[in-house]
């Protein structure tokens, strides 16, 4: 903006010519676009990882195979699951920043507030950070699961060390806490989703009279693809494969 | 309250009252009278100050001007919706007809951080207006009314440039928005410029500088609930605000600003 005020000295910041870099962090509209990004890209993810794991109703050789020539190529699947980790961090971190300014944005509540929105009763895009929330701690418990193998902190007593992935994966399922938060967060998930993938269109400025009935739509189907995806592996895997 | 009334209103007002800035404000309870349905919210209101007064007390404060959904002055929380349950009204517009006998009405200012209470009902708005002062007009001195036809702009353009415009600045989608975002407003201003000839020489700059300002204002962050676009009495559309963050992220990663 020119204003009288002089301009602040150049630093290492503008000497690299990154300035635009922090605009785009540290501004909402910017934000949100990260946000929607990261959102997607998340989706693309989730899409692979139940593709892969639906192998789980194939048996434990095919199951195995896939984990092993998963892990085989490790150099991709050190740059893939850093990538993820930055993903992951990035969408919860702007989830914490944009959630604190909303906060700040109205002090006082209203003494009745109702939507205005016809047919609207109450909407996932309301529990957007509760159901991330919940997510996140799903998240969180099942890589001690199934990534780090952390027996340690593991108060459900699986010994999962030295298992082949499908027997440990199997396992995991079978004990009952894990079936509950398994399905429970398969399921606010898909709420998240429900919501998150048609707006993250929106974020990233994609609307169009042409497509947004479509995004929206697909948004729906792929929310309940991966909840009831997900969910059907907690729920029926153990049962075809108990020994 | 989907049915019309036709016969005189006996009603329940509770209204938040608010003797200034700094006070302390609570809800009070008025009882009105054979209201006729014919008319406007902003007239019933003005049939309880005029008791008011006659007892000797405090008339409501509220803001008013054009009293035809032009000046977007007018907006109240009418039990717990922006301007009323009427789509594409404003307070000024909306009729007791819309009430029934016997009806309880809670009206609320808008509440957000960046719009304070100045008294009662009225609000202080002025951070819509330091938006527009950052950018939402056109600068370069265009000289007289030019020929219609020597600047071409293309029918939908146009007729785009002309729905943005249509923004009364009332800042119901603040009020309505969980977040209290301005970003319908911000908006409508940008790409109602952004769209036409007029504004190019300034589009990426305006566009940058008004979101700067609206985030400098302490406006809440999109959500995508789309409770503004339901509120709006212009009929400013969320795909408004899409148009928005392309321009936003053109200006951002393309441009030279
Ligand atoms: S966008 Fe609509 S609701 Fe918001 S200030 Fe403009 S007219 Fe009012
Ligand atoms: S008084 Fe002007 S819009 Fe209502």
């Amino acid at each position: 903006m020119e204003t009288g005020s002089a301009r602040p000295k150049a630093g290492l910041i503008d000497c690299v010519g990154l300035r635009w870099f922090f605009r785009l962090l540290s501004s909402s509209i910017g934000q949100k676009f990260v946000m929607g990004i990261t959102g997607l890209l998340l989706c693309g993810f989730l899409a692979a990882h139940l593709a892969g794991n639906l192998l789980l109703f194939a048996g434990a050789e095919l199951f195995n195979d896939y984990a092993h020539k998963l892990h085989e190529q490790w150099e991709l699947l050190i740059v893939a699951e850093t990538g993820l980790a930055v993903l992951f961090l990035a969408h919860i971190y702007l989830a914490f920043a944009t959630a604190a300014g909303n906060g700040r944005a109205r002090e006082d509540d209203y003494a009745m507030k109702q939507p205005k929105v016809p047919g609207r009763v109450i909407g996932a895009n309301t529990w957007m950070f509760a159901s991330g929330a919940v997510v996140l701690g799903f998240v969180l418990l099942h890589l001690v699961d199934l990534r780090l193998g952390m027996e340690g902190i593991d108060l459900r007593g699986l010994k999962l060390k030295d298992m082949k992935p499908f027997d440990a994966t199997v396992k995991v399922l079978s004990n009952p806490i894990s079936r509950v938060v398994y399905t429970i967060g398969a399921i606010i998930l898909g709420i998240h989703l429900s919501h998150g993938f048609s707006s993250a269109f929106q974020s990233l400025g994609l609307n169009h009279p042409k497509y947004t009935p479509m995004i929206k739509l697909l948004g729906k189907i792929f929310a309940f693809v991966i909840a009831v995806g997900f969910a059907s592996l907690a729920l029926f895997v153990p049962e075809i494969w108990r020994k | 309250m989907n049915h019309t009334s036709t016969k005189a209103l006996n009603l329940t007002l509770k209204i938040w009252r608010q003797a200034g800035p700094d006070q302390p404000g609570a809800l009070k309870s008025y009882t009105l009278t054979d209201i006729s349905p014919d008319m406007s919210f902003l007239e019933m209101l003005d049939v309880l100050n005029e008791q008011l007064i006659a007892k000797g007390e405090e008339p409501v404060a509220f803001d008013h001007d054009c009293r035809e959904g032009i000046c977007g002055t007018c907006g109240v929380m009418i039990n717990g919706q922006a301007h009323g349950p009427d789509s594409a009204t404003t307070t000024c517009q909306l009729h007791m007809r819309r009430f029934s006998d016997g009806d309880t009405i809670l009206i609320e200012p808008w509440r957000a951080r960046a719009f304070p209470i100045v008294r009662d009902l009225v609000v202080d708005r002025s951070a819509f207006d330091r938006i527009i002062q950052s950018g939402g007009y056109v600068s370069v001195n265009t000289g007289g009314a030019p020929d219609a036809n020597a600047i071409p702009v293309p029918g939908h353009a146009q007729q785009d440039a002309m729905a943005a415009a249509a923004c009364i600045g009332c800042g119901a989608c603040v009020a309505s928005c969980k977040n209290a975002s301005a970003m319908l407003f911000v908006s409508a201003k940008v790409t109602h410029l952004a769209d036409l000839p007029q504004g190019q020489a300034e589009r990426s700059k305006r566009v940058l500088n008004m979101v700067a300002t609206m985030d400098s204002e302490k406006f809440g962050n999109c959500t995508n609930t789309g409770e503004c676009e339901a509120a709006c009495p212009a009929g400013i559309k969320l795909s408004n605000i899409a148009q928005m963050n392309r321009e936003y992220m053109k200006a951002v990663l393309f441009s030279c600003e």
